[in-house]
């Protein structure tokens, strides 16, 4: 009944249905994009990339579409595969931002102002795991902090009793103080550089912290509601409370600051490669696509046209969605 | 008071943990300094050389406790021009015959102290945000004041439509586009750099601050139009209208009572913009803080990297703290919860 108040709501609101259609065509775009387009991304072409009398790259034709590249590449086969990274980088990081901020937001707000047992493997393998992390063994160190924890979810063992969302909001303080671009170079250097994996993580691992704040103060809300306190009463086990009654409840906020977050990760994206610091040459990316092209914003317009009405479209698209989805979803803030 | 004790204390345990965790970042990060200094052809005995001068032989516990050990101590009023130990400070304070002392080391790259290079740029990064600040929120309340006060108009519509397209430029964009528009066709103001006349600076600063002023204005008009919609439907609104004040005192009435959101986000935009405004600085060549920290990290600059991270995390801090102690002013009902 609630989701089809909600989709009703969502489709007459043309923003989102704007925002919808945006991202469906960029997603045609980057799924057909790169068969459809003639030539290869990385391939430069002498012959029909070189305007005949000034040698600079050749404007927009039937062969190039949307002109040739300062190396003579074709500039939509170049965008249609840029589309494809940016897109898979983008959802991909949400994802896992979401996920991580999710559950830290989750188990926060259920463990506000409480004291909590917490066993002693998952105590031991968070410190041992942050020590080897930060020795050097990024992988090793994530690797002993998650068997810790699991160790501790599935078996039932003595520990100390601390205050959990303390420890983990406070961690979060840090990390927002901490300079994204230093943190970004660190990830870079534990997981190899410059592969689109990499970025992947890199974004993912930063930009979970507002999702876990704002998950956080919305399970709070959640925790205090009548039917959650009803259900605690009843004697229902804390998962069952938590997946059927707090999770629908602030499904809704997670949706759409994802989907929010799509839009950020894709500018945070751009914003690496232009800097030099996201994937290496000569896979092409929007950004660096747009780093290139600036320097012949005068004799090539396109080289800096095309790639930043890509970036604007979607981020925008995207945040339609958002802003759609945030009405449809939660009629109080609107 | 004793809130604000505990707030500052938690903030000084919070630029110590980031600035611990960026000195054992700083050391995993592979490439190696003194190899950087010394230039790709040169010898391994030099390299080895370099590296020693550069203190970078001990183990990196040795160097982390040198680090906070240097970083504010007491030391002579006036240093002499060839004490080695005090080479690198900058003199804070004068007690008597004795000074507090801030040390950061010297830059690896410039071979200057890492306090001088930090104190030539600070005023600059500070200029930088506090003009892209102030017209962020000049355009940002002012349009979103009148959207809010026509709501559902034509007006409203547009303002919300554009501002979702603002939110979604990236700032190297929005730069590239001024830059085109009013350095090469217009020829109005330099394409980039910082000048060497106060006039000159002040020219070179127009462009970035519009840059972020256009950035983080869609922003704040979204912020102001949310905030005062719900504000101009309470009740005491209705009364003041009721009683037949003009609609200009009505907005102000609710201007007053939205500037508490408004304050806590300006705030902590403050605070990250001081730490450099990384991208802006870069696309202007703007020689503040966030083109420092760059440079730095290319260049494996270990002491100017820490410096950055000092600046910035202090910056981030100081202003959440700021922000929470203005709360606290600006809306009697966050007191009672204190």
């Amino acid at each position: 009944m609630r989701g089809a108040r909600a989709r009703a709501r969502f489709a007459s609101n043309r923003t989102a249905v704007a925002g919808g259609v945006v991202i469906g065509l960029l997603v045609l775009f980057a799924l057909l994009g790169p068969a459809l387009a003639a030539h290869d991304a990385t391939t430069s072409d002498f012959v029909h990339g070189v305007a005949p009398r000034t040698g600079l790259p050749a404007g927009p034709s039937a062969t190039f579409p949307l002109g040739a590249d300062r190396l003579f590449r074709d500039q939509l086969a170049r965008l249609a595969a840029g589309a494809r990274l940016s897109l898979a980088i983008a959802l991909g990081a949400t994802l896992l931002s979401t996920l991580l901020g999710a559950a830290v937001g989750i188990t926060s707000g259920w463990l506000e102002g409480r004291q909590t047992r917490v066993a002693w493997p998952a105590v031991v393998g968070a410190i041992a795991g942050a020590v080897t992390a930060l020795s050097g063994w990024p992988r090793a160190g994530l690797a002993l902090a998650a068997a810790g924890v699991l160790l501790s979810l599935v078996t039932r063992l003595p520990g100390p009793r601390l205050d959990v969302d303390a420890l983990l909001m406070r961690f979060v303080d840090v990390m927002l103080a901490f300079p994204f671009l230093l943190l970004v170079m660190a990830l870079g250097a534990a997981v190899e550089r410059s592969s689109a994996a990499a970025i992947l993580l890199t974004l993912g691992f930063t930009g979970w912290l507002g999702t876990a704040r704002l998950l956080r103060a919305k399970t709070m809300q959640v925790r205090a509601a009548d039917y959650v306190v009803a259900s605690r009463a009843l004697g229902q086990p804390t998962a069952r409370v938590l997946l059927e009654h707090v999770l629908p409840n602030v499904a809704g906020t997670l949706v759409v600051t994802a989907s929010l977050q799509v839009a950020q990760m894709i500018v945070a994206d751009s914003v690496l490669s232009y800097l030099g610091l996201g994937i290496a040459p000569p896979t092409p990316t929007w950004g660096r696509m747009l780093f290139e092209g600036q320097d012949y914003y005068a004799s090539a317009p396109w080289l800096v046209a095309a790639p930043g009405a890509a970036i604007v479209v979607s981020v925008w698209g995207f945040n339609m969605l958002g802003e759609g989805l945030r009405d449809a979803l939660d009629p109080h803030q609107a | 008071m004793t809130w604000l004790l505990r707030r500052v204390g938690w903030a000084v345990f919070v630029v110590w943990a980031v600035v611990s965790l960026a000195f054992v970042v700083n050391n995993l990060v592979p490439g190696d300094p003194a190899r950087m200094v010394a230039g790709v052809q040169a010898r391994p005995a030099d390299v080895a050389r370099i590296r020693e001068q550069l203190g970078l032989g001990a183990p990196p516990l040795v160097q982390y406790a040198r680090f906070w050990r240097r970083l504010v101590h007491v030391g002579p009023r006036d240093v002499a021009k060839g004490d080695p130990v005090h080479s690198s400070c900058g003199v804070v304070i004068a007690l008597g015959h004795e000074a507090l002392h801030v040390d950061l080391g010297r830059s690896y790259q410039l071979g200057q102290p890492v306090v001088d290079v930090v104190a030539t740029r600070l005023p600059r990064t500070f200029a930088l945000a506090l003009a892209g600040l102030l017209l962020q929120l000049l355009f940002g309340v002012a349009t979103g004041a009148l959207a809010a006060s026509r709501r559902g108009s034509w007006i409203d519509r547009w303002v919300v439509g554009t501002s979702v397209l603002g939110v979604s430029a990236p700032t190297f964009l929005i730069a590239l586009v001024l830059q085109i528009i009013f350095a090469q066709t217009l020829r109005w103001l330099p394409l980039d750099g910082f000048g060497k006349t106060f006039a000159d600076h002040a020219r070179c600063l127009v462009l970035p601050a519009l840059t972020l002023g256009v950035y983080g204005a869609a922003y704040y008009t979204r912020l102001t139009r949310d905030e005062l919609s719900v504000l101009l439907q309470q009740d005491w609104i209705r009364t003041a209208r009721a009683k037949g004040l003009p609609p200009r005192g009505v907005l102000r009435h609710a201007l007053r009572a939205a500037l508490v959101p408004l304050v806590t986000s300006a705030g902590l935009d403050f605070g990250a913009l001081m730490g450099g405004a990384v991208v802006t600085e870069q696309v202007f060549r703007w020689p503040g803080l966030g083109q420092l920290a760059v440079t730095a990290m290319l260049n494996r600059d270990g002491p100017l990297i820490l410096a950055s991270v000092v600046v910035s995390s202090v910056a981030i801090v100081a202003s959440s703290v700021a922000v929470d102690a203005l709360q606290l002013r600006l809306d009697p009902r966050t007191r009672a919860r204190s």
